[in-house]
């Protein structure tokens, strides 16, 4: 068995890298799917909090690199969701602790007992940055519609084509009210700018910043309209024709619109 | 008259004799974890500075991925980069750029098609020293992360800002980041976007909390306002509009930072029950 590599990615920090892995993983667990996620952001990791696992941490990612443990020693099984896993970064280490040969063979390794494999990569386009991507397949780009997160996006875009790997885009945080207001930018202006076709789009909800400080992930509360969301995101990523929640909105921001012409 | 003056950038009056120069403040703005507001607090910290008359120089340290043109509304006006000063393709005063609202701020942007590594620790120190000659503040906007482009921006910097959203995360990863930051430092906090509404209900951890972790002297505390994401897409730094509670927040810093007493805005102190256990437990162990 080889399960999809799939690098979570954003270039911009803070638009919902960890909270859409988090989730995407726990609906495509709760689909049935054997999923591991792997925290690559060594030094800065958070995944384990957003998963409320951070106490049950005893190996990490560099010690399963350098070979001091084995892979399925350093797995933490999720309890709420039988088949989600956590590969947590090492904390104490730096981003340059592993190479990405030793990335590549280590996401391979997983995947050979995984149906997928999320890699949460690390904000910015450095070291971390090609570790994570290194190991992955196919990448799932997160923004929000922001003109600095679309920028980002735009420049992290040019460096997943440059490796070949397919992308498809999840834009989070969308207020929809905002954006019928002309105070925010549209799905469509967003997918227009990047070139890149949307797999989800996740609306802006408050409630996520205490789920994520609680470590219990928003599709746990099935009744909950993001639960929804995430697992019909899960479904196309199946690949599953599941039509987009269209927001409708009226076309905006023509100035972040000519500065990519 | 001074709006009338054409000389591009503040020049050092020429010493007689070997009059010692005031250098400015070289301030870097830092957090780890990313989008929890550095470039927005750079800009609007910076815009409210020269507001009260000090001359500032605003540096994008985020090779690859700049936007503090963007949240200024400058970026159509950049010609020059960073490291095109530090390589001699450019001069500074060629590659700083004016502000379009202020006389007294200025930009200069990080290149956008090289990488955080073709910079030097010691070449950004000394170009740091250069602004700190010519400006009264020098803020550093840094990357998120703590890799090159962190310790590039931190080297020139003689003092950093923290920003912290109330999350456990960011305040996570900002501990980490105090902890790289030199050890002579007292770096200063500034806890952002806080909803006193979810702070209340329990839903939001409160500036104390968060403050019990980092335990930095409080710079300031900024309001969460759909208003800021509007003001960073337009390019018009929210710390200019008088009726909002956040820019008045962004004065009060820049207030306190000039050394002009101030009453700090209103914080919200409730506890909220429940969430700080886990903050506690988790960072308990050291």
């Amino acid at each position: 068995m080889s399960g999809r590599r799939i690098v979570i990615t954003s270039g911009k920090g803070g638009v919902g890298k960890t909270t859409t892995t988090a989730n995407l993983g726990a609906a495509l667990a709760l689909r049935g799917h054997k999923v591991v996620l792997i925290d690559t952001d060594i030094g800065l990791r958070n995944l384990d909090l957003v998963l409320g696992v951070e106490k049950r941490i005893v190996f990490d990612l560099v010690e399963v690199v350098e070979g001091r443990c084995q892979l399925r020693q350093a797995l933490i099984r999720d309890k709420r969701f039988e088949s989600l896993f956590l590969l947590p970064a090492a904390q104490t280490r730096d981003k340059t602790a592993v190479s990405e040969e030793q990335m590549d063979a280590l996401v391979g390794d997983v995947a050979a007992i995984a149906d997928f494999v999320m890699i949460d990569c690390p904000a910015g386009i450095e070291h971390g940055f090609r570790n994570a991507i290194a190991g992955a397949r196919e990448a799932l780009l997160v923004t929000t519609p922001e003109v600095s997160a679309i920028r980002d996006a735009d420049r992290v875009v040019g460096k997943l084509r440059d490796r070949g790997l397919p992308i498809k885009l999840l834009i989070n945080r969308v207020r929809p009210e905002m954006v019928r207001a002309g105070e925010m930018m549209s799905v469509d202006d967003v997918t227009e700018i990047l070139g890149v076709e949307a797999i989800g789009i996740v609306p802006d909800d408050e409630e996520v910043i205490d789920t994520t400080n609680r470590g219990e992930p928003i599709v746990l509360d099935e009744n909950n309209r993001l639960a929804t969301i995430y697992g019909k995101i899960a479904r196309r990523l199946e690949g599953q024709d599941v039509p987009l929640t269209d927001l409708d909105p009226p076309k905006f921001l023509s100035r972040l619109l000519t500065m990519w012409r | 008259m001074r709006a009338l003056e054409t000389t591009p950038v503040p020049e050092v009056e020429a010493e007689a004799e070997a009059a010692p120069v005031i250098l400015g403040r070289a301030i870097v703005i830092t957090s780890g974890k990313g989008g929890v507001g550095k470039t927005t607090t750079t800009a609007n910290v910076g815009t409210a500075l020269a507001a009260l008359g000090k001359r500032v120089a605003l540096v994008d340290a985020d090779v690859g991925l700049r936007n503090l043109d963007i949240v200024l509304g400058l970026e159509n006006r950049v010609k020059f980069h960073v490291l095109d000063v530090i390589e001699g393709k450019a001069e500074l005063d060629d590659a700083l750029v004016r502000d379009k609202r202020s006389e007294n701020l200025y930009l200069l942007a990080a290149a956008q098609s090289r990488e955080k590594e073709d910079v030097e620790a010691d070449a950004m120190r000394d170009l740091i020293e250069q602004l700190r000659k010519r400006f009264d503040f020098v803020l550093i906007d840094c990357p998120a992360g703590i890799e090159t482009g962190f310790t590039n921006a931190v080297a020139g910097a003689g003092h950093a800002i923290v920003v912290c959203t109330p999350e456990v995360s960011a305040v996570r990863d900002a501990d980490r980041v105090v902890g790289l930051l030199p050890n002579t430092w007292q770096p200063e906090l500034i806890v952002n976007r806080v909803r006193p509404a979810l702070v209340r209900k329990g839903k939001m951890l409160s500036v104390d909390d968060v403050n019990a972790i980092l335990r930095l002297p409080l710079l300031g505390v900024i309001p969460d306002e759909p208003s800021v994401i509007v003001s960073t897409n337009r390019g018009e730094p929210i710390a200019l509009d008088q009726t909002s509670a956040t820019g008045g927040a962004y004065r009060a810093i820049a207030a306190k930072l000039a050394g002009i007493a101030v009453e700090t805005p209103p914080v919200p102190v409730e506890k909220p029950a429940g969430m700080f256990a886990k903050l506690g437990a988790f960072f308990g162990g050291r």
